[in-house]
C-alpha cells in the first residue's frame, strides 16, 4: 500500500449512485419491503456511516452496493456503470477489482493462513507470486500483523482477525470498502484500532468507505452519516 | 486457483476427509484384488492354451469350418514347404512343426476308447512334450509305433510305459487300417478331457497308417503372446500373397472355451467395477454434499470477494480430485498388499474338469492396477459434480446468511 500511496487528489468525484432503489421479498405470501427507492450517492474519498435499527434495511443496503444482490427495483452505478446490465461473472470480477467487504464475524477461511486471506483476492486477480508476497507482507505491517502472518484464524483474537479481514478488504487497492458493523464483535479498544486504520486509508488511499454500524464509537469517524429506517435513507448532520 | 487450497480444505474436517479416502480406498482395494485375481486366472488359461495350441496354426479354411469332404484339407508337401520358406523369415518366430490330427479308437483288452491323435515331429521345437511328461519319456526322432497317451486314458484302459495298444482308424482313402502302438510314455495336462482324449505318435508313422504325405496343419510359435496378433496378420498377407488357400488362426481364436472364460472374467469384472462404482459414488455424494453443506458461508465468503460460480466449482472438483487420487492410491497400496499376502500364502485350488490343482495368485503389476485406480477417481469425481454444482451455484447472499 505504501507503495500506491497517494493523498486523495480525486476526493468529491462521483464514484457510486444508487437511483430509486428497491428490494421486496416474499414471506409467506406477503411482501416485505426491505428497502424502498432509495438515492444514494458516494464520492472518491467519502466515509459514510450507515445505522438504523435492527430489520431496517442497512445490510440489504450494504448487498446491494456491493453488488452480491440484485436490486427488485432502482439501479446501482459503480463509476457510471449500472450493475443490472452486469453478468453475474462481470459482478465477480466488480467486486474482485474495486470492492473490499469486511464483514461483521470476519468470514475468514478457516484452513487458510493470516498471510494467506490476505493473500487471497490478489490469487483471484492471478497476480504473480513474488508481488502477492511483498504486497501481503507489506499489508499485514500496515494493519500491525506482520508477526501473525502464519497464524490461523483461530489462533487470532477477535481484534487480529478484524483486522486480517480489513487486509483481506485492502489488499486489491479497492476503490469502495463496505463494512457491516466491523466493531460488533470487538473490545472498544480494538475497535478504536480498527477504526484508526479505516481512517487512515480513507485519508491516504482516498478509498470510500460506507460503513454499517450500531457503534456510537463509529460515528466521530463519520464525514457524512445516514441513518435507514424502514428501508429508508436520512443523511444526517455530522457533529 | 492454485492446488493446495484445496488440499488445505480436505485436512479441515481430517476424520471425514479419512473415511471419504478409506471409502475409495476399500472399492479400489476390492476392485483391484479380484481384477488380479481373474487376470491371472486369464493369464493361467492364456498359456495353458498356447501350450496347447501353439500361437498359431495355419490350415485350410475347410478344416477350421469342418467343410472338408474327407481328408481334402490336407497341405501336400510343395505347400507345406512354401509356407515353411514364408515363416522363416520372420523375426519373433520360436517354432514351427507341422501336425496332422485324426479320430481313432483305441483299444486294450476289452477296454476302447475314441481318441483324437494328434501326429507331429518328435522333438519340434514347437509342442514340446518334455515338461508334461509324467511316466516313461516324450516321443523321438527314431520312434515308429510309439504313442504317448494321457494319465487319464491310461489310468481308464489299465495300461502303462512298455505296454502295447491297437489302434483303429480310416485312410485318407477311406480304408480301415489298424496298428499296435507301444506306449512310451505318458503325460500329465490341466484338463482331463484332454489327458483322455488326446494322443501323440511321431508324424512320419501318422502318415504312413492314413496313406499320405500330407499334414492338416503348421504350428507356429511366437517369442511372446502378445504378438500373436500382429503376426498372424503378417502371416496371412504373404498367404495371400503367395497365393496360398490357407487361412492363420489364432490360439484364441481356436479355443472356444479361452474365449468362454475370457467373456466371463470381463463380465464378473464388469458387474463388480459397477458394483464398487455404484457404493463408492453414492456414499461420497453423501459425505460430499454433507461436508460442501458446512461451508455454505465460507462459499458465500469467496464469491463475495469476487470468485466467480466457475471457480468455486473447480476449486470444489479439485478438492474431489485430490480425495479421488489420495483414495484410489491408498486402495492400488491396499489391494497390492492383500495380492501379495495372498500370494505369499499359496491357495490352491483344482478346477472343475482339471486334474491338477494350481496355485491361486494375484497379478500386481502396472496393467491391473489401472483399471481400479481409473474406476475409484472416476467414481469420486462423478458423485463430486452434482454437490459441487448445487454450491457453486449458490446466491450469495443467502450463503453469507448461513450461520
Amino acid at each position: 500500500m505504501n507503495e500506491g500511496r497517494q493523498f486523495c487528489h480525486e476526493r468529491g468525484r462521483p464514484f457510486l449512485e444508487a437511483r430509486a432503489l428497491g428490494k421486496t421479498y416474499q414471506v409467506g405470501g406477503a411482501t416485505v419491503h426491505a428497502l424502498r427507492d432509495v438515492d444514494f450517492t458516494a464520492a472518491q474519498g467519502d466515509f459514510i456511516v450507515i445505522n438504523g435499527p435492527s430489520g431496517s434495511g442497512k445490510t440489504t443496503f450494504l448487498n446491494l452496493i456491493s453488488a452480491i444482490d440484485r436490486p427488485s427495483h432502482g439501479e446501482v452505478r459503480i463509476q457510471g456503470v449500472s450493475t443490472n446490465e452486469l453478468s453475474e461473472r462481470q459482478l465477480a470480477g466488480l467486486r474482485k477489482e474495486k470492492i473490499g467487504l469486511i464483514f461483521q464475524t470476519f468470514n475468514l477461511i478457516p484452513v487458510l493462513s493470516a498471510a494467506e486471506n490476505v493473500e487471497y483476492p490478489l490469487l483471484l486477480q492471478r497476480l504473480p507470486k513474488a508481488e502477492r508476497v511483498s504486497r501481503v507482507e507489506a499489508m499485514l505491517q500496515e494493519v500491525g500483523l506482520g508477526d501473525m502472518a502464519r497464524r490461523r484464524p483461530n489462533e487470532l483474537s477477535g481484534g487480529q482477525r478484524q483486522r486480517i479481514a480489513v487486509a483481506r478488504a485492502l489488499i486489491t487497492q479497492p476503490k469502495l470498502v463496505l463494512a457491516d458493523e466491523p466493531t460488533a464483535n470487538l473490545d472498544s479498544e480494538t475497535g478504536g484500532q480498527v477504526m484508526e486504520l479505516m481512517r487512515r486509508l480513507n485519508e491516504e488511499h482516498c478509498v470510500v468507505f460506507i460503513v454499517v454500524t450500531h457503534d456510537p464509537a463509529v460515528t466521530p469517524y463519520a464525514q457524512r452519516k445516514i441513518r435507514i429506517h424502514d428501508g429508508q435513507l436520512t443523511e444526517g448532520v455530522v457533529a | 486457483m492454485t492446488w493446495w487450497i484445496p488440499l488445505r480444505s480436505l485436512v479441515r474436517n481430517r476424520r471425514r476427509t479419512a473415511l471419504s479416502i478409506a471409502i475409495v480406498a476399500l472399492g479400489t482395494a476390492i476392485s483391484f484384488f479380484v481384477y488380479g485375481f481373474l487376470e491371472d486366472s486369464r493369464l493361467q488359461i492364456q498359456a495353458s492354451t498356447v501350450s496347447e495350441y501353439g500361437n498359431l496354426q495355419i490350415a485350410s479354411p475347410d478344416l477350421w469350418e469342418n467343410t472338408a469332404d474327407g481328408y481334402e484339407y490336407l497341405i501336400e508337401p510343395a505347400a507345406q514347404a512354401q509356407v515353411r520358406t514364408l515363416l522363416e523369415a520372420h523375426d519373433g518366430l520360436t517354432g514351427i512343426t507341422e501336425q496332422l490330427q485324426f479320430p481313432g479308437l483305441l483299444a486294450s483288452g476289452n477296454e476302447t476308447q475314441v481318441v483324437r491323435i494328434t501326429a507331429q515331429v518328435p522333438e519340434n521345437d514347437t509342442l514340446t512334450s518334455d515338461g508334461f511328461v509324467v511316466d516313461g519319456r516324450s516321443l523321438q526322432a527314431t520312434d515308429v509305433a510309439a504313442v504317448l497317451v494321457g494319465r487319464s486314458l491310461a489310468a481308464r484302459l489299465g495300461v502303462g510305459v512298455g505296454d502295447v495298444v491297437t489302434l483303429t482308424l480310416t485312410t485318407v482313402d477311406g480304408a480301415y487300417n489298424a496298428t499296435p502302438l507301444q506306449i512310451v510314455g505318458v503325460y500329465r495336462f490341466t484338463s482331463e478331457q484332454v489327458e483322455l482324449q488326446r494322443l501323440f505318435m511321431p508324424l512320419s508313422f501318422a502318415q504312413r497308417l492314413l496313406n499320405t504325405s500330407g499334414v492338416d496343419r503348421l504350428v507356429v510359435n511366437l517369442s511372446s503372446i502378445a504378438a500373436t496378433d500382429r503376426e498372424a496378420a503378417a502371416v496371412q498377407r504373404q498367404l495371400d500373397q503367395a497365393g496360398l488357400p490357407l487361412e492363420a488362426r489364432t490360439w484364441y481364436e481356436l479355443s472356444p472355451i479361452y474365449q468362454q472364460l475370457s467373456g466371463y472374467f470381463d463380465i464378473l469384472f464388469g458387474f463388480l467395477t459397477l458394483a464398487v462404482f455404484i457404493l463408492v459414488f453414492f456414499i461420497i455424494l453423501q459425505v460430499l454434499t454433507l461436508a460442501f453443506l458446512e461451508r455454505t458461508r465460507e462459499i458465500g465468503t469467496v464469491r463475495a470477494l469476487g470468485t466467480t460460480r466457475g471457480e468455486v466449482f473447480r476449486q470444489l472438483i479439485a478438492e474431489s480430485a485430490w480425495l479421488a487420487v489420495l483414495g484410489s492410491l491408498a486402495g492400488i497400496l491396499i489391494g497390492g498388499l492383500l495380492g501379495a499376502g495372498f500370494n505369499a500364502i499359496g491357495i490352491e485350488w483344482q478346477p472343475p474338469g482339471t486334474v491338477e490343482a494350481s496355485v491361486l495368485s494375484v497379478q500386481i503389476n502396472g496393467l491391473t492396477m489401472l483399471p481400479p485406480f481409473l474406476v475409484g477417481v472416476a467414481a469420486t469425481l462423478l458423485s463430486s459434480i452434482f454437490p459441487s454444482v448445487q454450491t457453486s451455484r449458490l446466491r450469495v447472499v443467502d450463503a453469507l446468511r448461513v450461520e
